[in-house]
């Protein structure tokens, strides 16, 4: 399988605090890894870079084979907070990626439907982001760095406002939609048992500096259902997830 | 209907207050009309002098209009301008900004002086005087965009352009309706100031007139014009902001607390 996405010896200062230090992360194409890690430890600085919207302070980033030197094509995100445009509708804001990409086309409004109606969202089409909850925002925002069909999605932290029914219902969903079409995801989360449902691989990360504790394999064969979280590789999954998080004092 | 009932009820009252105030300045404290003139003369001068008041508050609301929206016109692509080009807004934004510590009052004899009587110079000096505000809030307003949005737009491969029009200048639209409608109210100061110097017409040269053969009701009288005008070009920037930015917190929450 061809990589998607290599990172090497990545580093990332903001003045002289270390965010990251010494990254090293090989992704599979079509392969779907989760970051996990406490608070600030540069989960979504990670992504940010992978994302082409931050350059590495040393190190080397490669997406498709190619060397990141900026945002590219076939890149989805939906960032930790939804970031709609106010003055657009819901149907309007996820149209947005369209519209930019110049990808206007009647087959993408029947996708806009379908994405519409999977993430619960029929109905309000026509209001705007203060008219809804804050996980209503983060479902448009998922639409919107679906609707493009990219085979990269990153996503930070997507599901952190939902409940905990609509969130599994969404991480079913997502798992669907991966399965389907075998896009490479990147999902960062605070959730191990999110994070051991969806993933193959769960990247643990710790902090000062930000860097990859270890990473967790998830052999559980597809497609996953919640019913049998019991399972014993889900088991030995999370706990040593979480025993690589006590490790570090990351959990009481 | 209840809302609206609130917004007329309160200023009704306050208003009530002061010509209540005024009536008893007139007839208990017994000042001279020519300190203050009662209601009724006040009255009685803005009806029997109504088609005069009426032509020479055209005169003046046409000179505000003029500077106003000169000062949009201006300022807007001017802070478009200092925001993209870091080169400009080096250059410029000190002289600007010195520009507006500059008593704009004292410039208007000399602009009468090089450009003459007529109704250019005038709402040149309209323009100065109302200009700042929309540039400053337009400017503020441009540079206040989260950087997630802009990493969303980078995340889009939006173009320079689309980030301006998709992006920037929607985001800046609440700052710089604030700009505008303080920039109104200056328009009528600045052409007030303007017609001070050299005019033969308008409400500042009424004013003048009143003054100097101390005509107090006449100079309430261009008072209150000068008031109806100012509420009226308010209330209809407000009311423009409503139509365009109804999504925007200060337009929805005006009622809340
Ligand atoms: N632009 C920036 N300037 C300075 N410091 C930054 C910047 N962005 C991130 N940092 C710092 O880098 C560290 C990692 O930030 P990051 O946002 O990647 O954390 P995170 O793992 O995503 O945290 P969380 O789970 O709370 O979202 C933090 O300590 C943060 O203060
Ligand atoms: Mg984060």
């Amino acid at each position: 399988m061809s990589q998607s996405i290599a990172l090497r010896g990545i580093g990332k200062s903001f003045e002289s605090f270390r965010a990251l230090e010494g990254i090293d992360l090989s992704i599979t194409e079509g392969e779907f890894v989760a970051i996990v890690g406490k608070s600030g430890c540069g989960k979504s600085t990670l992504l940010r870079i992978i994302a082409g919207l931050l350059e590495p302070s040393e190190g080397k980033a490669e997406v498709a084979g190619k060397p990141v030197t900026g945002p590219s094509d076939g890149i989805g995100i939906a960032f930790q907070t939804p970031v709609l445009l106010p003055w657009r509708t819901v149907e309007q804001n996820i149209r947005l990626q369209l519209e930019i990409r110049h990808l206007q086309r009647p087959d993408m409004e029947e996708e806009l439907r379908r994405l519409i109606e999977l993430t619960g969202l029929q109905g309000f089409e026509q209001r705007r982001p203060y008219e809804l909850s804050g996980g209503m925002q983060q479902r448009v925002a998922l639409c919107r760095a679906l609707i493009h069909n990219p085979s990269l999605l990153l996503m930070d932290e997507p599901f952190g406002a939902l409940d905990a029914m609509t969130r599994e219902q969404l991480n079913l969903e997502i798992q669907r939609v991966w399965m389907q079409t075998g896009k490479t995801i990147v999902l960062v989360t605070h959730s191990i048992i999110e994070a051991v449902f969806l993933a193959d691989r769960v990247v643990v990360m710790d902090a000062r500096p930000g860097r990859i504790t270890d990473i967790v394999d998830v052999e559980v064969a597809r497609p996953r259902s919640f019913s049998n979280l019991s399972d014993p590789a889900f088991q030995k999954a999370s706990n040593d997830i979480r025993m690589l998080m006590d490790a570090e004092g990351m959990t009481a | 209907m209840k809302d609206l009932l609130k917004d007329t009820l309160y200023p009704a009252a306050m208003l009530m207050l002061l010509v209540g105030a005024w009536l008893a300045g007139v007839y208990l404290l017994h000042l001279p009309p020519y300190l203050l003139p009662s209601p009724h003369d006040v009255f009685d001068r803005l009806t029997g002098d109504f088609g005069y008041l009426m032509w020479h508050s055209g005169v003046t609301t046409f000179i505000s209009l003029a500077g106003f929206f000169l000062s949009i016109v201006i300022g807007i692509p001017l802070a478009i301008a200092l925001v993209s080009s870091k080169i400009l807004d080096r250059t410029l934004m000190p002289w600007l900004v010195l520009s507006q510590t500059f008593p704009k009052v004292a410039l208007a004899p000399l602009i009468t002086v090089w450009f003459g009587l007529g109704m250019g110079p005038k709402i040149g000096v309209t323009f100065l005087v109302a200009f700042f505000p929309v540039l400053i809030s337009s400017v503020v307003g441009l540079r206040s965009i989260e950087s997630e949005m802009i990493e969303l737009a980078d995340s889009m491969k939006a173009s320079r352009l689309q980030k301006f029009w998709k992006f920037r200048l929607p985001m800046a639209l609440p700052s710089i309706f604030a700009g505008i409608k303080v920039s109104v109210a200056f328009s009528i100061v600045g052409a007030v100031i303007a017609e001070w110097v050299g005019a033969t017409q308008g409400l500042g040269y009424l004013l003048l007139q009143a003054n100097a053969s101390l005509d107090t009701s006449l100079l309430f009288a261009v008072l209150i014009c000068l008031t109806v005008i100012g509420v009226v070009l308010y209330y209809s920037v407000e009311w423009l902001e409503k139509m365009m930015i109804p999504w925007h917190a200060t337009v929805r929450l005006k009622d809340r607390l």
